[in-house]
């Protein structure tokens, strides 16, 4: 009974997907059209579509784990989530929206047009982080649809990706943007509705009882991270989303760079609704389903919470409804995921053509559900802020220092590229075999950010002084381009 | 800039935004490469920056918008590590309670977003009184 309504909420979310695209497909005629809905997205529609993307399973899922699995330090990583937006606001949304860049390989070659090189790297670690963003959608796609549905855990990412497939290819940019803002409503909906039906059973059984006194008991009793983690992650969270290719693609569907501004602020108001659930939910979780966290797999508290809360009917719709927003956040960061890869892919190796980009969607999405089939899950958000970590060592510094630093030169940017991805890349991979042990040293690798990022900028910073010669000669009227107001916003 | 040929660009237009390339602009079949001339950096003796107005209120422009968002997001990094360093260094606070539930957790999990929100609010104001500022002496 419980499987037969998730199945057809999974169904429902799919199909809508879909037709979503679909219709889209009738308004996206040409190459612009397809790439990025001809900039003539209006705010409220792009903030939703932005707040659709960016709420990963990481954020659906992994936050309410998170919060059961490490308590208060879990609470950090929505704020992370979230001021990680306000940094991008502050630092990169106007100016790369200026820059007309479409994607980050894009940004370099603007801003260095001699260097290949940075162009080829920059294409390359925009791949990787692609790919290491979309595996764990597909794990947290595995996990539900088994969870759910007691089906195999490799049906879920071969879902995810059949319908990712034929979103992006059918509509390019404009559909998705169509089907990520209807998401973003989706996926609000999918939790708030659960959150109030728990919070109505569980408000009256623990005010009226001793319960009560044990709740403050119960959420100190779960172990937090170390400061230095935490502090790890705060940096990683708040730098790394200045890096994510997905979401710097949207920017250019802004018309002008002040209305990519007025997008900005109006996500950083729908994740903060958002994130107010996750939360709620983790709390009760760990009210209720305490166990999860020590076995490690917490991150199926949100699925489980209103079979353990009610019984019933409400129980199985309420689960359902739970399973097709999970697949909406699934579907909609992977299908973000997918067009900025594809795009990246498809202007590196086929010319940036529509065929190019039509390939290259099956290119990108193939791989990682491979990964993901063979490989088993890390707890959700804590695979997305070590892939955050990744791109606040490598991308982040270029993007910053390229947009506010004018002495920066090709190969300074490519050595702190080079330093970052290794050092980070590097201590992440040998991080993930070593067991969780209190010792310094195992902290610095199982969370770089904190001294990889840094490390990333003074490298580019010293190497670019030492090559100064090598400024380009259009460095100004670069840079006049990304700062100076766009003449229309004016009015 | 002494060079005509690094001034050179395929689009007619003359104003800054305009003159560089983006990749769909406008809707041409074929991207036009705009490079500047493959001895560029061989020739450049760094040359003495160019002192023109338009410049100097680009830079002025550029300082600014750095100022303000380094400051705010200087003040959001100190907020957020001096809460994680407080909750560190000083539990007490755990055991203030509202509703059951202790401080931190209102904190962390409400606390944060209006200002949050309230910060963007602030810089969006402040980086558009920046453009308009630029705007009325560029132009005046």
């Amino acid at each position: 009974m419980a499987s037969l309504f998730s199945v057809a909420a999974l169904i429902v979310v799919c199909v809508t997907t879909m037709l979503i695209a679909f219709y889209g497909l009738r308004i996206s005629r040409t190459t612009s059209d397809f790439y990025v809905a001809s900039r003539t997205v209006r705010p409220w529609w792009n903030a939703s579509a932005i707040g659709g993307e960016y709420l990963s399973a990481a954020s659906f899922l992994g936050v309410a784990g998170l919060i059961v699995l490490s308590g208060e330090s879990g609470l950090w990583f929505p704020i992370g989530y979230t001021a990680g937006y306000l940094m991008l606001l502050l630092f990169v949304a106007a100016p790369l929206r200026r820059s007309r860049a479409y994607t980050i390989p894009d940004f370099a070659q603007i801003r260095f047009e001699d260097s290949a090189l940075l162009r080829k790297l920059t294409t390359y670690l925009v791949v990787v982080i692609c790919w290491l963003y979309i595996v764990p959608q597909m794990h947290g796609a595995a996990l539900t649809l088994s969870i759910a549905t007691g089906l195999p855990g490799w049906v879920g990412p071969i879902v995810v990706a059949v319908v990712v497939c034929v979103t992006v290819l059918s509509g390019g940019m404009r559909s998705v943007t169509f089907v990520q803002a209807f998401q973003y409503w989706f996926k609000l909906a999918a939790l708030v509705i659960p959150t109030l039906f728990l919070l109505a059973r569980a408000i009256p059984e623990h005010a009226a009882s001793e319960r009560a006194q044990s709740l403050s008991t119960q959420l100190e009793s779960v172990t937090t991270m170390n400061m230095y983690e935490t502090i790890s992650i705060i940096l990683a969270l708040l730098f790394g989303t200045l890096g994510l290719p997905h979401v710097l693609v949207r920017f250019y569907t802004n018309p002008t760079g002040s209305s990519a501004r007025t997008t900005t602020v109006i996500v950083l108001c729908l994740l903060s609704a958002f994130y107010l659930l996750p939360t709620t939910l983790g709390v009760l979780g760990i009210l209720y389903t305490p166990e999860l966290g020590a076995a490690n797999e917490s991150d199926a508290t949100i699925l489980l919470l209103p079979g353990r809360l009610l019984n019933g009917v409400v129980a199985d719709a309420l689960t359902a409804i739970v399973v097709g927003g999970a697949f909406a956040a699934f579907l909609s960061t992977t299908s973000g995921l997918v067009v900025s890869l594809a795009g990246a892919i498809s202007q590196e190796f086929f010319n940036g053509t529509v065929r190019g980009f039509r390939i290259s969607t099956i290119l990108a999405t193939a791989l990682p559900v491979l990964i993901a089939v063979l490989t088993s899950s890390l707890a959700l958000a804590g695979a997305i802020g070590n892939v955050f970590a990744f791109t606040a060592s490598t991308i982040c510094p270029l993007l910053l220092l390229g947009i506010w630093w004018r002495s920066l030169t090709a190969k300074g940017a490519i050595a702190g590229l080079l330093t970052g991805a290794i050092t980070c890349g590097l201590s992440l991979s040998v991080g993930i075999f070593l067991p969780t042990i209190d010792l310094w040293w195992v902290h610095l690798l199982r969370q770089p950010a904190a001294w990889s990022v840094p490390l990333a900028f003074v490298v580019m910073i010293v190497v670019s002084r030492g090559t100064r010669r090598a400024v380009p000669q259009n460095t100004d009227r670069v840079m006049a381009l990304l700062h100076v107001p766009d003449p229309s916003s004016n009015s | 800039m002494q060079n005509p040929e690094a001034e050179h660009h395929s689009q007619p237009d003359s104003s800054p935004v305009n003159n560089l390339p983006g990749r769909f602009a406008q809707q041409r079949p074929q991207r036009v490469r705009v490079q500047a001339p493959q001895d560029a950096s061989l020739s450049v003796t760094r040359q003495p920056p160019e002192h023109t107005a338009e410049e100097f209120y680009v830079r002025q422009l550029i300082r600014s918008q750095l100022r303000l968002a380094c400051a705010v997001a200087a003040g959001l990094l100190a907020l957020l590590v001096g809460i994680c360093s407080l909750l560190v260094f000083w539990p007490v606070v755990s055991d203030i309670e509202l509703f059951h539930i202790p401080l931190p957790w209102w904190v962390l999990g409400v606390g944060m977003y209006p200002l949050i929100i309230v910060a963007g609010m602030l810089y969006t104001k402040a980086a558009a009184r920046n453009e308009r500022r630029y705007r009325s002496i560029s132009r005046g």
